[in-house]
This record gives structure tokens, C-alpha cells and sequence, in this order.
């Protein structure tokens, strides 16, 4: 998977030749999704000692036009789980109206039980993996963070096939090149996390925010952050990239065919 | 005209000739002998109480609950038969998932009333079915503030109107109650079962719409108005559930849910310090409230 | 692209008036390719009274390492409602969503088996029973290379390795995912002794082949370590982490052993 959710899930380009605009016209037999259309880029997340901490920025691009700059891709489930989307924002909305409908049934019951981030994650891995299966994606890779039951920091991913995988630190889309090697030097395995703080964490991943917004041309300088701990969740959704300047662009000649 | 032998009452969706359908009020007769419920519209809130007739001490306390939430802003109470009741809380659950689906939005309270009624109201005309034996109470709070829709990810436009008329008012407390023959009203006060006579005339003292009573007010009244209602059947245990909605500045931050053990503790204080006051009252004046059955 | 170059121009002439209509079959339609590899390799051998299943623990999609600890290899028919505690273990290689899809439903059957028979489900059937499940999905099928492991009706390390639709085979030692081909002939030479002779017993088709014999636990642990440090050497996709389930009559141990990260 790598920084263009539109070849998520394709062949390269050597094996099938490049994409063929064909199929986008109206006629011919009926098609699921087969490209996203108005997409989020990348999400991140660090696990530390008490919980996780989670962002992503506020942009959803139509191709390589910025095109709504307040799209909240932190989506909190149960006041106790956070689950980011990368991806195709419609199928985002739709995971969220369904995951809306999940807790409306959990609650229903009166067994004082509610699903952690854990459980979610199952829950959202079936689903994903279901709709591959039947040739119908959600064009999204998500990241759920919360504790486990045993309230524990838990972070796993899941994405259109339904692949699985989990980890002290995650990253989907560019963040997976650009930041993922920044957050592992945070921490870079499972028994440090005990030793990540809250402050620790989060600088990283606002660090990497930064990073990105430099680098990553579908993103934007305002973002949403979400830290999960026993207490609940805290979500910040209209943060700001601190110390961030575009000063430094004048200084730099010689790009490409520029000479003077 | 009396029913029996007249051979009207025989099935469902049959008129006598005086234009009356048995069936249905024979369905009413088994909500007289349920445990009372009640509920009552606060000036920031709902609150559902109900008297938990308990048939064995086998039974554990503060379990198998009466009180159904439906979506996260209502809660059902029905009084008469319980599974019947249980069977209209499935059904008013899918009612308002189906609203979801169709307008992504919750279910306001109006329109909630209106499907379970219109679903009871369709029992009697069948003879292939029978009506609902329950009497439901229905509370909810509509949400005053303007709530986003479901799914939504962005804030809207933020220049303008952008199609919205300011100050209007919306939102605000529900209560309905439906009956067998599918007849619902919204009301300020509702009480149905065993006790309704009493509580009905004890809610009439509370001058509800004046909307002067609070929410917390009201658990305390409702408690009491349980209590007071219990008196003709002292023989036997009870337990008291309650629940309420408030409005989203309140409590409950507009979700249906179970008062909690503390408050319910401190009603059910003062509900019996009001019953033994009742008494004393009572012995002044020579009891007035027997009459009623 | 390849077909943007006419048939006519340069294929085969045609004695019609008119020629074949080349349109359909030079369309090229895009959709979506519900596969992909996440590296990674596994391994088993057996031994006299004991069989290994091994595995790397990276997951990767293209270059990307997505975690350094991905387990492919898993305890089935563990039960904590019952206690039933695992006899047999099954490593899946390839597409790891499918992977775990044939994992839980394997695990769901074996299960299963013991609630309604009241008894364990032997390793035989078992592996009978992974390659109709697998063959039941011929036609999309769970794009993994399965290896199950146990010890069969004698007490005998039992192996069975399959291919993605169902096909399946016992064996003595097998090599499976990105690093199957590095591996494979490595076992073949060190547990199946193939081209190794007793040295002096004669020339050309005289000379006697040594023959391979069960080989003990502690050599066969370590055969595995030294084939998976060697895999991660030359192949990308594998690396991080060695997870092994050695199984014996007295129950499954699990041994973590790490590998290069780089």
C-alpha cells in the first residue's frame, strides 16, 4: 500500500498497463468501486504507556484538488475508541453511520458490557474482509485506538482486503513512508511502549504531521488529534501545525530546469 | 350492551353493532392489572417510572429491567403484557433504525409515536391477529440544539444563512402514550396500569404545563406518585425502576438512560417519607383516596 | 503500452475482407484486485515424535514493512471455555487476510468437532478437512500456501502441505511463502539428505545414497534457525522475528527467537 489511495488495490501499472479511464462510463455491466473518488490521506498513531495517540489531517482531496479542507477523519466510537480513516471519504461515512448503528445495538443490551477498541477492530476487520470478498471494497485504510480488555494501549489496522496487522506504531498512505520510519524511532518495539510518555508521543506525532504537510502534496496544515486513555478520549479536531513556514522555499534555486 | 353471548367478541376486527370492537377492550382489561407506569414531562427532561410487581423472591433485585431504551434518546415503558410490551420496544427499535437509514437523523419523538401507534392501531383490524395487551408510555427528547446529521464529516458553510432560519426554536421533551386500540396522545403526565387512578390524580396536582418542574423535581414526584399509587395493593412487594432523557446541557446530555442507584435511593426516601406523612394525613381526615376502584 | 501497436500492422494476415474486430480483446479493464502478498515465509519438518512449524513474524505490502510482529503460525482447536488445550497447529503464508479467514474457520471446525464427537479431532482428518475447505473456494480461492502440523494416530510427527486450492500432500519437511525457494533445497539436502553420498561405496550408479533418518528435536530446531537466518540474508520480505510451535505428546511449546530487522 503505498501514498496513492487510487493504486490501493490494483496491480502496478508494469503488470495491466496504466488505468483505463473506460470503465468510468456509464454503460456496460455494473460496477462496484473500483477507485475512490474524494480521498484522506495519511493517519497516524503511537502507542505509549497509558494509551494512544492518533491524528490525521482535516483534507479530503478530489484527485489532486483540495477540496473540502474541514473533514474530521477521527471518528470517536463509544467515548472510549478512536477509529481514523484514510480512503475514500464516502465509504468513511458510510463505516461511520454504521459503526453509529453498532453502538445504538450495544447499548441496547443491559449487561453494563461495552465493546473495546479490541473488539471494534474484529468487528471492523469481518466487515472489511466481507466486502472484498464480495468484489464490493470500502475504499479505506483504518486505524482503531483504545485499550484492550485488559486495558492495555491497543493499536491495529485494517484495510480494503481486510489484511490485519498491528503494531506500536502505525502509519497508512504517505505516513507509511514518511512518518512510520520517524514514529519507530519513538518506538520501535512492543516492550518500550511501557516506557513512551504521553508528552513523548504526542510531539512525535505532531513532528510527523509536520513532516508530512511539508511533503505529502494532498496535505493540509490543520489537523485532528485524539488521545485515548482510561479516562476516555480527548479529541482535539481543529489543531494547527506549530513552528511551520514556507520562509525557507525563496532560498532554494536549482530545482528541475531552474537556473538562476 | 354487554358482550358476552352476543358472539361480537368472538374475533378480532369484528364490530358490535353499537360500533364498538371487544377484542380491543378485553386487551384493555389486561393493562388494568399491570404493575403502574408512569411518566412524566419536566421542564428539561422526561422521567419513566414503574412499579415492579415482584412474583418471586427468587427473582434478583435491580435485574431483569422494564424500562427499553429505543435509539439513544427513548425509553419505552409498557404496562400489561410484558412480552407484548417487549415485542413493541423490538419493533420501535427498528422503526427508529429505519428513520436513520432513510433520513440519517434520529427519529423525532412525533414521529416515533406515530409508527409504534400506527403498528398497534394495525392489530385491530385482522382476525387473524390480537390486539397488543399493553398500554405504552413513550418519553423522549428531541434534540433542541442543531444536531449533525449522520455521518457528517465537515462543518457546512460558514458564511451566511446558508439556508437556516436563526432563533427558531426545536427540540425539546416527548411524551406519549399509545394504547390497544392504537389511540396516542402526547401528554404532560401519563400513568397507565393498576394505579393509574391515583397516580393520574396525584400527576393533575403537580400543575405540569406550566413547565415549572424540573427534571430532578420530577424523579422525586415520580417516585412518590408510585409509591402513593401502590398503596391499594400493599400485599405485595415492589420495586421501583426509573429512568430518564434530558436535554443536552442536562444530565444525561439528551440520552435515555437509568437514573442512577443514588438519586433513585434518595426518591425512594423521600416517596416513603411522603407515604408516612400521607398516613398521618389519612388518619386526620379519615382517608379520602379509597373510592377510586 | 503493449497493444498500441496495430495487429495488422505487424501480426498475422488474414485471407477475410475483413479482419477480426481486435477491439475487445485490446480493452483493458481495470477493477479491483482483491489479492495482495504480505511476504513472508514458514516452514515445517517432523521428527521421530515431535513436529515443528516455524515463521517469520514480519508483514510487509511492497517495500513497506507493516509490523515486525505478525504471527503465521497458530495453535487450532484451543479452547479456554473448555481448556481443551491444542494438538495440532496450522502456519498460512501469502495473502494474511485470507490467512486468518482460513485460520478462524479451521479453528471454528476443530472446535466443533470435539463439542459434537467428544474427542479430539486427529491430525489426518483434519488435514482432509483444510483441504475440502480450501478446494471449496476453487474458484476465489484463499491465495495461501497452508502447512498443518501434529503428531498422527501413532505418535509420529505428522506434516501436510498444501497448495492454494486444496491439493495436499504428507511430508517430512516443507518450505513455504517469498523464501520457499531459498529454503527448500537447503531441507533437502539436510533432512532428506538428497545428494548426499556414503563416500567410498562406489562409482556412478554404484555410489549409495546416504538415507535420510528422523532427525532429533535440538538439530531440527536449530536446521530451522539457521535456514530462516539465511532467508533473511537474501529475501526482503523476510526478517524481524522467528516464531516456532514445537509439537510434542506432552502439548505445544512456542519458541520466539529474533531476526535482522534491516
Amino acid at each position: 500500500m503505498n501514498h496513492l489511495p487510487q493504486a490501493w488495490g490494483r496491480p502496478r501499472n508494469a503488470i495491466l498497463g496504466a488505468y483505463n479511464p473506460s470503465i468510468l462510463q456509464p454503460s456496460g455491466p455494473k460496477a462496484h468501486t473500483t477507485s475512490p473518488i474524494v480521498t484522506g490521506t495519511s493517519v497516524l498513531a503511537v502507542k505509549f504507556k497509558d494509551g494512544v495517540v492518533i491524528a490525521a489531517d482535516n483534507l479530503a482531496s478530489y484527485g489532486s484538488l483540495a477540496r473540502f479542507t474541514d473533514v474530521k477523519r477521527l471518528r470517536t466510537f463509544n467515548r472510549r475508541t478512536v477509529v481514523g480513516f484514510g480512503g475514500d471519504v464516502s465509504d468513511m461515512q458510510y463505516l461511520d453511520r454504521l459503526l453509529l448503528s453498532l453502538d445504538i445495538e450495544e447499548n441496547y443490551g443491559s449487561s453494563g458490557h461495552d465493546l473495546n477498541a479490541l473488539n471494534l477492530h474484529t468487528y471492523l476487520a469481518k466487515v472489511m474482509y466481507k466486502r472484498r470478498s464480495d468484489i464490493n471494497p470500502l475504499w479505506n485504510q483504518l486505524l482503531v485506538a483504545g485499550l484492550d480488555g485488559l486495558d492495555q494501549p491497543f493499536l491495529s489496522s485494517v484495510d480494503l482486503l481486510g489484511t490485519t496487522f498491528s503494531s506500536p506504531t502505525l502509519a497508512t498512505g504517505f505516513g507509511a513512508h514518511l512518518a512510520q520510519p520517524l514514529l519507530r524511532k519513538v518506538v520501535d518495539d512492543e516492550a518500550k511502549v511501557g516506557s513512551v510518555t504521553r508528552e513523548q508521543a504526542t510531539n512525535a506525532v505532531r513532528e510527523c504531521m509536520k513532516v508530512l504537510f511539508y511533503r505529502d502534496a494532498r496535505s493540509l496544515d490543520k489537523y485532528s488529534i485524539a488521545v485515548i486513555t482510561k479516562d476516555g478520549v480527548e479529541l482535539k479536531e481543529d489543531e494547527e501545525l506549530e513552528n511551520q513556514s514556507w520562509a525557507f522555499a525563496e532560498m532554494i534555486k536549482g530545482y528541475g530546469t531552474q537556473t538562476v | 350492551m354487554t358482550s358476552i353471548g352476543t358472539g361480537y367478541d368472538l374475533t378480532n376486527s369484528t364490530f358490535s353493532p353499537d360500533g364498538r370492537n371487544f377484542q380491543v377492550e378485553y386487551a384493555s382489561k389486561a393493562v388494568e392489572n399491570g404493575g403502574t407506569a408512569i411518566g412524566i414531562r419536566c421542564r428539561n427532561g422526561v422521567v419513566l417510572a414503574v412499579e415492579k410487581i415482584i412474583t418471586s423472591k427468587l427473582l434478583k433485585s435491580g435485574g431483569n429491567k422494564r424500562i427499553a431504551s429505543i435509539d439513544r434518546n427513548f425509553g419505552m415503558i409498557s404496562s400489561g403484557l410484558v412480552p407484548d410490551g417487549r415485542h413493541l420496544v423490538s419493533r420501535a427499535r427498528d422503526e427508529a433504525a429505519s428513520w436513520r437509514t432513510s433520513y440519517k437523523c434520529p427519529i423525532p419523538s412525533s414521529s416515533l409515536a406515530f409508527r409504534v401507534g400506527s403498528y398497534v392501531q394495525a392489530y385491530t383490524l385482522y382476525s387473524s391477529v390480537r390486539p397488543f395487551g399493553v398500554t405504552t408510555i413513550l418519553a423522549g427528547w428531541d434534540s433542541e440544539t442543531e444536531s449533525r446529521v449522520d455521518g457528517q464529516v465537515g462543518s457546512g458553510p460558514k458564511a451566511a444563512l446558508a439556508g437556516k432560519t436563526k432563533g427558531t426554536k426545536a427540540g425539546g421533551p416527548g411524551l406519549y402514550m399509545i394504547e390497544p386500540s392504537g389511540l396516542y396522545w402526547g401528554y404532560y403526565g401519563a400513568a397507565t396500569g393498576k394505579g393509574r387512578q391515583t397516580a393520574k390524580a396525584e400527576l393533575e396536582k403537580l400543575d405540569l404545563p406550566s413547565g415549572n418542574l424540573s427534571l430532578e423535581q420530577g424523579v422525586k414526584e415520580a417516585a412518590r406518585i408510585i409509591y402513593a399509587a401502590h398503596e391499594d395493593s400493599k400485599d405485595k412487594d415492589f420495586e421501583l425502576e426509573m429512568s430518564w432523557v434530558s436535554s443536552s446541557d442536562g444530565p444525561t446530555q439528551g440520552r435515555h438512560e437509568q437514573v442512577p442507584k443514588e438519586l433513585l435511593e434518595q426518591a425512594e426516601t423521600f416517596a416513603k417519607r411522603a407515604m408516612e406523612g400521607d398516613d398521618d394525613e389519612d388518619t386526620a381526615t379519615g382517608g379520602g383516596e379509597t373510592m377510586e376502584l | 503500452m503493449l497493444n498500441a501497436n496495430s495487429p495488422l500492422a505487424s501480426g498475422p494476415s488474414y485471407s477475410f475482407a475483413t479482419p477480426p474486430n481486435q477491439t475487445s480483446t485490446n480493452i483493458k479493464q481495470h477493477s479491483f484486485n482483491p489479492y495482495t502478498d504480505n511476504g513472508g515465509s514458514t516452514l515445517g519438518i517432523t521428527g521421530d515424535d515431535f513436529a515443528i512449524l516455524a515463521g517469520d513474524t514480519r508483514s510487509t505490502s511492497g517495500y513497506n514493512i507493516n509490523t515486525r510482529y505478525a504471527p503465521k503460525v497458530f495453535k487450532i482447536g484451543e479452547d479456554d471455555g473448555t481448556g481443551e488445550s491444542a494438538h495440532i497447529v496450522l502456519s498460512v503464508v501469502g495473502f494474511a487476510a485470507d490467512g486468518n479467514a482460513l485460520k478462524e474457520r479451521l479453528n471454528a471446525i476443530v472446535k466443533m468437532y470435539r463439542y459434537q464427537h467428544g474427542k479430539p479431532m486427529s491430525v489426518k482428518a483434519c488435514a482432509q478437512r483444510l483441504s475440502t475447505i480450501l478446494y471449496g473456494k476453487r474458484f476465489f480461492p484463499y491465495y495461501v500456501h497452508a502447512i498443518l502440523g501434529g503428531l498422527d494416530e501413532e505418535g509420529k510427527g505428522a506434516l501436510y502441505s498444501y497448495d492454494p486450492v486444496g491439493s495436499y500432500e504428507r511430508e517430512q519437511c516443507r518450505a513455504a511463502g517469498a523464501a520457499a525457494s531459498l529454503i527448500m533445497p537447503f531441507l533437502d539436502n539436510q533432512v532428506n539428505f538428497k545428494n548426499q553420498y556414503i563416500p567410498g561405496s562406489g562409482e556412478g550408479h554404484a555410489l549409495e545414497a546416504r538415507k535420510a533418518t528422523p532427525l532429533p528435536r535440538a538439530e531440527v530446531e536449530q536446521l530451522v534457525r539457521d535456514a530462516f537466518t539465511s532467508a533473511v540474508e537474501r529475501h526482503i520480505e523476510v526478517g524481524d522475528g522467528l516464531q516456532m510451535l514445537v509439537v510434542t505428546k506432552n502439548g505445544i511449546e512456542e519458541i520466539y527467537d529474533p531476526l535482522k530487522k534491516d
